[in-house]
């Protein structure tokens, strides 16, 4: 019964992607249940000549990699605090802050980008800097919340003690026993990051510039033209989305396999 | 190098619990356990000599400087914690060397005082492994080595061998007392196995309520306990509520014990202290001191037996290495201590 749920589950997961794939290289594909009329490159040799693709598939990996290094800068410095942040109100009012972006729909923040940059003081919006801010606010989150989970596990403080008797510094405990100690939480917390930054429209959608929109933004007004056209596009950010999950999954396993030792 | 406190006292926020005026000087080369049951306060004065805490009041010394206010990375003191916070990333020689690093040694020298440092807690050959694949006792090595490398001005360990078990727990304690005579620095171990404290301990203090009861030799300890709490504490104890009723006799629940009762005067509300093994099988002489009854307990601990003997009036612990089951004691008078009533 188990293995039956599981089989329906996984096919109602899987079905979609797999026509996406038979649909990006299907030739024709119109009131049929099936592409006709046999394979093709076609599609994708499409969208790679289209230059408002290639452009936003620039500018997503761009505004991805910028998230994700910005989300590591800000990331552990801040979970850090929070972690040892001496009294529980305190780091109770920090989750709460640091949770809010996740709470409230990416469409609050998107109207609120929209109405600081789009005064004549700020006329800032549509430039990639803001859509990374964006991002890091919206993706931050995530990062901050893997990274104080492991925190904990990880008794650092105990470890922080030792070093602190043992002569060391702020800056020499938090690079030689904090950071080495996340690393692979950083790792996994940055690919979820990334992965969340490359998928993320409603956002993007509201705040990209003509020039600099990102993949997912283009990606919607594919599906107003051919059907096999659109399944190549989509196909296109299904595989980079699948490889984010994949290094983020072999880096948590990494992860859980030291600390099995450990424990 | 020597460590002090002077009248130290501390109250943990918002409780009474703490540390209360302690005075304890431990010398260079000296090795001073504290004991006493949880929340005794012996955690809380290693955090105060550390720097972990701030006193409240009165001052800590490092080698005859006052350090009260000093940071603790500043304080050069080698601390080894119940749980040894070894750092899981680094191999034991890189644990081992990062105080070293951290004071400016170069590579080749810190690999090689680190090196030197695991050959003397015989860990040479695991010096490149994780802490994660070492063994609850070579983990507690490494931290040793780590708080020994960089020369400290005392050590203090917290509870260091509570993880382990029995046999690991005997073999690492005289394994701490030879690394800390040969190099001759001023440790404070805090423990709560009055065993483990008597066997190594030059000096022992006992704690209890924030102070510190008494802090004397091992054999101090035992043979003279400055207070019935403290005799209850270390070893064994028949203590019975007595009162002295001439300078010969007293009065007890389980009837007239006669000894000298010096520095007591009569109708004193004493306590009187008879070491297990001083009790001895029969009955004497002239039939004084000695009590009849029914053994409670027999229990078989290799060398000797401790047995209970329920008298009237209470219970008399005796040792013994004989076979025989006694139906009558007799407690020399000389084996009689009074101690002020608590």
């Amino acid at each position: 019964m188990a293995f039956f749920i599981t089989a329906l589950y996984l096919g109602y997961l899987l079905a979609p992607m797999l026509l996406l794939l038979v649909g990006s290289v299907g030739a024709t594909w119109s009131n049929t249940l099936l592409p006709t009329d046999g394979l093709t490159a076609r599609w994708f040799l499409q969208v790679w000549h289209d230059r408002s693709f290639r452009l936003a598939f620039i500018t997503s990996l761009q505004v991805a990699g910028a998230t994700v290094v910005l989300c590591a800068i800000l990331g552990a410095p801040l979970a850090y605090a929070v972690a040892s942040a001496g009294h529980r109100g305190v780091r109770l009012a920090a989750r709460i802050t640091y949770l809010l972006p996740v709470a409230a729909p990416p469409i609050v923040l998107a109207f609120g980008l929209m109405l600081v940059f789009s005064s004549d003081a700020l006329p800032f919006l549509g430039a990639t800097w803001v859509l990374i801010g964006g991002h890091v606010v919206l993706c931050l989150p995530y990062l901050l919340h893997t990274l104080v989970a492991d925190m904990r596990h990880l008794d650092l403080p105990a470890q922080e003690l030792a070093a602190e008797a043992l002569g060391g510094g702020f800056w020499r405990r938090f690079f030689d026993i904090v950071l080495p100690a996340l690393r692979h939480s950083l790792l996994s917390g940055s690919v979820m990051v990334a992965a969340l930054s490359i998928g993320e429209f409603q956002l993007s959608n509201l705040i990209a510039g003509f020039l600099n929109r990102t993949y997912p933004v283009v990606l919607l007004q594919a599906f107003y033209g051919a059907t096999g056209f659109a399944c190549a596009a989509t196909v296109v950010l299904l595989v980079l989305a699948l490889i984010a999950a994949i290094t983020g999954a072999l880096a948590a396993r990494g992860a859980s396999g030291t600390k099995g030792l450990a424990g | 190098m020597s460590v002090a406190v002077e009248a130290l006292s501390y109250a943990w926020p918002g409780t009474t619990n703490g540390v209360a005026d302690i005075h304890l000087a431990i010398a260079p080369g000296e090795l001073v356990a504290v004991i006493g049951p949880s929340g005794c306060g012996k955690s809380t004065l290693l955090k105060l000599i550390a720097g972990f805490l701030t006193p409240q009041q009165g001052r800590v010394l490092l080698a005859g400087r006052d350090a009260t206010g000093m940071p603790p990375r500043a304080r050069e003191l080698g601390i080894v914690f119940q749980a040894y916070a070894l750092f899981p990333h680094m191999t034991a020689l890189q644990n081992i060397a990062w105080p070293l690093s951290i004071r400016g040694v170069s590579r080749t020298e810190r690999h090689r005082r680190a090196a030197e440092m695991l050959d003397r807690v015989g860990l040479l050959a695991q010096a490149d492994r994780l802490p994660a694949k070492l063994s609850g006792g070579q983990q507690q090595r490494v931290a040793l080595a780590r708080a020994m490398v960089f020369g400290p001005k005392a050590l203090l360990l917290d509870e260091p061998l509570s993880a382990l078990d029995a046999t690991l727990r005997v073999e690492m304690r005289d394994e701490i007392r030879r690394l800390q005579q040969e190099s001759g620095i001023a440790t404070l171990h805090i423990t709560h196995d009055q065993e483990e404290a008597l066997s190594i301990a030059d000096r022992v203090a006992v704690m209890r309520e924030g102070r510190v009861l008494q802090c004397a030799a091992p054999r101090e300890l035992y043979t003279r306990p400055a207070s019935r709490a403290v005799a209850a504490f270390v070893g064994h104890a028949n203590l019975w509520e007595a009162t002295v009723l001439d300078a010969t006799t007293l009065s007890t629940p389980i009837g007239i014990l006669r000894t000298q009762a010096h520095g007591f005067a009569p109708g004193d509300a004493v306590a009187a202290l008879v070491r297990p093994e001083h009790v001895q099988i029969g009955a004497s002489a002239d039939g004084s001191n000695s009590f009849t009854g029914r053994l409670l307990r027999d229990r078989f601990l290799g060398s000797f037996r401790r047995l209970d003997l329920a008298v009237d009036g209470g219970t008399v612990a005796l040792e013994t290495a004989s076979d025989i089951t006694p139906q009558a004691v007799f407690i020399p008078p000389e084996a009689v201590q009074l101690l002020p009533a608590d």
